[in-house]
C-alpha cells in the first residue's frame, strides 16, 4: 500500500510540475473565461455603445410602406433602429449620407411588380447586417408587410395575433399517463434550460480530460519503457501496483483540472455583469440538477478508470513514443464514439440509442450523464449500468495489468496478438 | 551446507525457436563479484533479467539464499541496466529517492544514502540537477547510485563500465570493491576482460547461449599453457631460435618476445640468455583472459 502511495505521489507531483501541464491548464482556463464572457462582450461592443442604428429610406419609392413602417416604429417606442426619411428617388443623396456617416445604412425596396410586397436590400458599409438590427428590421417589416397585404381588412389585434409565432409547450405525460391534462402541475415540465448547458459542459469536460490524461498515461508508460527505467521499476514494485499508482495519480490530476474548471466557471457565472446575461437567456443557477453533477462525477471516475487501464496497456505495448499515436487510435475512436453519442443525443435524451449505450461500459459514462440530466432514468437502470461498468473495470483492469506486465518487456516491433497471448500466459501478475 | 547468496541451476530460456540461455549453472557467494562474459548476443542480459525476476526461466531454477524468487527480494536487489534507466526530466534527488522508496527505504534514509553516494563520487552538486543536464558518463554514475542506494544484497550490473573515462572507471571499480568488502554479491557482465581480471574471482564465459568456460579465474588460467616468454637483456642474445620448443622469436626495443610450445623451453631460454649477458627481466607470461576468450569463443565460432 505504501508503495502504491509512493507511485501515486511521484506521478502526481511530477506531472503537476511540468510546464506543459501548467500551460495547458492556464490556456484552457483562459479560453473558458473568455468563452463565458463573450455574450457580455458582444453586447458591450455592438449594440450597447452606439445606441439604435440610424437607417435611411427613400420616401418616394414606396410611400405606403414607409408610412406604415414609421407608424410601427412610433407604436413600439424604443426600438432597434431609427428611421430617416429622404425625399426624392435619387439614391445618390443616401449614398452621400452613408459616406458622411450620418446614417448606418439605408433600405432599398426592389419592386418587381409581381409579388405583393417588394424585396428589401439593406445597403451599408459592412458585409452583413448586425444581428440585432437584422431582427428588428425583420420584425418591423414583417408587421408592415401584413398590413400592406391585408390593406386594413384586419383589425390591429387580428394582425398582432397573426404575426405572433406559434408556441409549442413540451408537456410530458407522467408515469401513470392517466390525468396528464387534468392535473398539469404533476406533469414534468422538461429539464430547465441550464441543464442542457450543464450536460453539454460535462460531456465535453469528460471527453477532454479522459483524452488528455489517457494520452499522458500512455506516453509516460512508453517513455519509461524506452528509457529502460521500466526494468528497474518492475524489479522494485509489482506491475499492478505500478500501473494503478500511475492511473490513480493521473486521476488526481484530472480531478484537479475539473475542480479548477468548475471554480473558473463558477467565478465567471457569479460575476455581476454575467448574471444579467444569464437571466436574459432564461438560465437560472438554482435549476441545476444536483444529481447530474454527483452522478457525473461518479461516472467520470469510473469511466476514467476504464479508459485509463486501456491507455496504460496500449502504452506498454509500444517501444517508441513516435509509434504511440497510431497505437492508441482504437481507443481514441471509441471515446470519440462515446462523445458523439452524447452530443447528438442532447435533443433526444430518451432515444433507444442512449438507452442501449447506458449498458455499454465504454459509452455509459457519457450517455448516462445525458440521460440522467435531460431525460428520465429509472434507478434500477442507473444501478445496472454502474454494476456493468464496475465489472468491466475489473475485467479490463486485470487484462490491462496482464498486457502491461508482458508488454513492458517486449521491445522491437509491436507484438502480434498471437505473440502477446503466448507471452501473457507466462506471467503471473 | 550454507545456502549461496545466488544460485542458478540448469537455467534455460527460449524465445520462440531460439534458445537464448542454455543450461547455465552458477553460484555467487556473499561478498563476491562474479563475472559473466560473452560476446554480444551471448545471453548475458537474458540471464540477468531472469535473475532479476523480470522474465522466468523455461526450466531450471534460480535460488536466492536458498529460496526461490519472492516479492521480498525487491528490496534486496539492485539493477544497473545497460541502457541507463532514469527519467531524463526529473531531478536526481527526486527520482533516486523515489526508486529507493519503492525498494522499501524510508524517505529520510534514502536521502541520507543518496547524499553519501554523491559525496563518494565527489558530485554533491548533482542533487538538484536533472538527468538530462548531466553528461553520459555522469548519468551512468547516477544509474549506479540508483542501483545501490537502498543497500541491496545482490547487485546486478550490465556493462557497468562502458562509456566511462579511465578516471571514472577507476572510481567505479573502487566503489564496486568497497561494496564487495561490505558483503554485497555482485553479478557483473562485460566484454572488457581487463576489468574482470581485476575484480572477479569466478567467471562464466558464454558463447551463443552456451557456457564455454566456467570457474575460478586462476584455475582457468593455469589450465592454459603458458606460451609467452618475455626477456629483457642488456645485449644481444644469440641462438634463441635454435632452442627446442621455441616457435618464434621477435626482437623488441628492450629485449625479446618468445613464443614457446613447451614450458621446459623457458628454462633453456633463461640459461642461454644468462650465459651471454645480463638479464634485466624474465617472465613466463600467463595468458590474458582476453586471449583465453578469443581462443574459446573464436574457436567455437569457426
Amino acid at each position: 500500500m505504501s508503495k502504491l502511495n509512493t507511485v501515486i505521489r511521484f506521478t502526481f507531483l511530477n506531472k503537476i510540475k511540468t510546464k506543459s501541464f501548467l500551460i495547458t491548464t492556464l490556456v484552457l482556463v483562459l479560453l473558458v473565461s473568455i468563452g463565458m464572457n463573450i455574450p457580455y462582450f458582444i453586447d458591450k461592443f455592438s449594440g450597447g455603445e452606439q445606441g439604435p442604428a440610424s437607417v435611411g429610406v427613400m420616401e418616394a419609392s414606396q410611400p405606403e410602406i414607409v408610412a406604415s413602417l414609421e407608424a410601427y416604429l412610433q407604436k413600439q417606442g424604443e426600438f432597434g433602429f431609427t428611421l430617416q426619411k429622404f425625399a426624392g428617388e435619387n439614391e445618390e443623396a443616401l449614398r452621400a449620407e452613408l459616406k458622411a456617416g450620418n446614417i448606418d445604412g439605408y433600405l432599398k425596396f426592389n419592386q418587381d411588380g409581381q409579388s405583393a410586397f417588394p424585396t428589401v436590400s439593406y445597403i451599408s458599409n459592412k458585409d452583413s447586417v448586425p444581428q440585432t438590427l437584422n431582427s428588428s428590421l425583420q420584425a418591423a417589416l414583417q408587421s408592415v408587410k401584413a398590413e400592406v397585404i391585408t390593406k386594413g381588412a384586419l383589425s390591429e389585434e387580428q394582425l398582432a395575433a397573426l404575426t405572433a409565432p406559434v408556441f409549442i409547450d413540451p408537456v410530458k405525460l407522467d408515469a401513470s399517463g392517466a390525468n396528464a391534462s387534468a392535473n398539469e402541475a404533476e406533469t414534468e415540465a422538461g429539464p430547465a434550460p441550464i441543464n442542457y448547458i450543464v450536460v453539454y459542459a460535462l460531456v465535453i469536460l469528460f471527453f477532454m480530460i479522459i483524452m488528455m490524461t489517457g494520452n499522458m498515461i500512455a506516453a509516460e508508460v512508453t517513455a519509461e519503457k524506452s528509457s529502460r527505467i521500466m526494468e528497474i521499476l518492475i524489479t522494485s514494485v509489482s506491475p499492478l501496483t505500478q500501473m494503478f499508482g500511475k492511473i490513480i495519480g493521473m486521476l488526481y490530476i484530472g480531478l484537479l483540472q475539473i475542480f479548477i474548471f468548475a471554480g473558473v466557471i463558477g467565478i465567471n457565472m457569479s460575476l455581476p455583469h454575467n448574471q444579467s446575461v444569464l437571466g436574459s437567456l432564461n438560465l437560472n443557477l438554482a435549476d441545476i440538477n444536483l444529481t447530474v453533477l454527483v452522478l457525473g462525477l461518479i461516472y467520470f471516475v469510473l469511466g476514467y478508470l476504464l479508459y485509463a487501464t486501456l491507455f496504460a496497456a496500449i502504452g506498454s505495448l509500444v517501444s517508441r513514443t513516435e509509434e504511440l499515436g497510431q497505437a492508441i487510435m482504437p481507443i481514441t475512436m471509441l471515446s470519440l464514439a462515446a462523445f458523439y453519442i452524447g452530443i447528438f443525443s442532447l435533443s433526444a435524451p430518451n432515444s433507444l440509442l442512449i438507452k442501449i449505450s447506458n449498458f455499454i461500459p465504454f459509452f455509459s459514462p457519457v450517455s448516462m450523464i445525458v440521460r440522467a440530466g435531460l431525460g428520465d432514468t429509472p434507478v434500477w437502470e442507473i444501478a445496472a449500468s454502474l454494476v456493468i461498468l464496475a465489472v468491466s473495470i475489473l475485467f479490463f483492469g486485470w487484462l490491462a495489468a496482464k498486457i502491461y506486465r508482458t508488454g513492458v518487456l517486449l521491445y522491437g516491433k509491436r507484438p502480434t496478438m498471437k505473440e502477446l497471448r503466448k507471452a501473457m500466459r507466462a506471467y503471473k501478475i | 551446507m550454507v545456502a549461496k547468496r545466488l544460485e542458478l541451476e540448469q537455467v534455460v530460456k527460449e524465445f520462440g525457436e531460439k534458445r537464448a540461455v542454455d543450461q547455465i549453472t552458477l553460484q555467487v557467494e556473499e561478498g563476491e563479484i562474479y563475472g559473466l562474459l560473452g560476446a554480444n548476443g551471448a545471453g548475458k542480459t537474458t540471464t540477468m533479467r531472469m535473475v532479476l525476476g523480470l522474465i522466468y526461466p523455461d526450466s531450471g531454477r534460480i535460488l536466492y539464499n536458498g529460496k526461490p524468487y519472492g516479492p521480498e527480494l525487491q528490496s534486496q536487489m539492485g539493477y544497473l541496466p545497460e541502457e541507463r534507466g532514469l527519467y531524463p526530466k526529473v531531478k536526481v534527488s527526486e527520482q533516486i529517492i523515489y526508486l529507493a522508496r519503492l525498494r522499501g527505504m524510508s524517505a529520510a534514509e534514502a536521502d541520507k544514502s543518496l547524499k553519501y553516494w554523491l559525496e563518494r563520487f565527489e558530485v554533491p552538486e548533482y542533487y538538484d540537477k536533472k538527468i538530462e543536464e548531466l553528461s553520459k558518463g555522469n548519468q551512468q554514475k547516477m544509474g549506479f547510485v540508483a542501483a545501490v542506494v537502498h543497500k541491496p544484497q545482490i547487485v546486478i550490473m550490465d556493462e557497468a563500465f562502458s562509456g566511462l573515462d579511465p578516471v571514472n572507471v577507476e572510481l567505479l571499480k573502487a566503489t564496486v570493491k568497497e561494496l564487495r568488502d561490505q558483503g554485497t554479491s555482485i553479478l557483473f557482465s562485460t566484454h572488457r576482460m581487463e576489468h574482470v581480471e581485476e575484480l572477479c574471482r569466478n567467471i562464466t564465459i558464454l558463447d551463443r547461449s552456451r557456457t564455454v568456460l566456467q570457474g575460478d579465474l586462476r584455475e582457468i588460467k593455469k589450465k592454459y599453457p603458458r606460451e609467452e616468454v618475455l626477456l629483457y637483456t642488456t645485449g644481444e642474445v644469440e641462438g634463441l631460435d635454435r632452442i627446442p620448443g621455441v616457435k618464434k622469436v621477435s626482437r623488441q626495443e628492450r629485449g625479446y618476445d618468445i613464443s614457446i610450445s613447451d614450458v621446459a623451453a623457458a628454462k633453456l631460454i633463461l640459461k642461454t640468455a644468462m650465459e651471454q649477458g645480463e638479464v634485466e627481466r624474465f617472465e613466463i607470461k600467463e595468458p590474458t583472459l582476453n586471449q583465453i576468450f578469443i581462443k574459446e569463443v573464436g574457436e567455437s565460432n569457426e
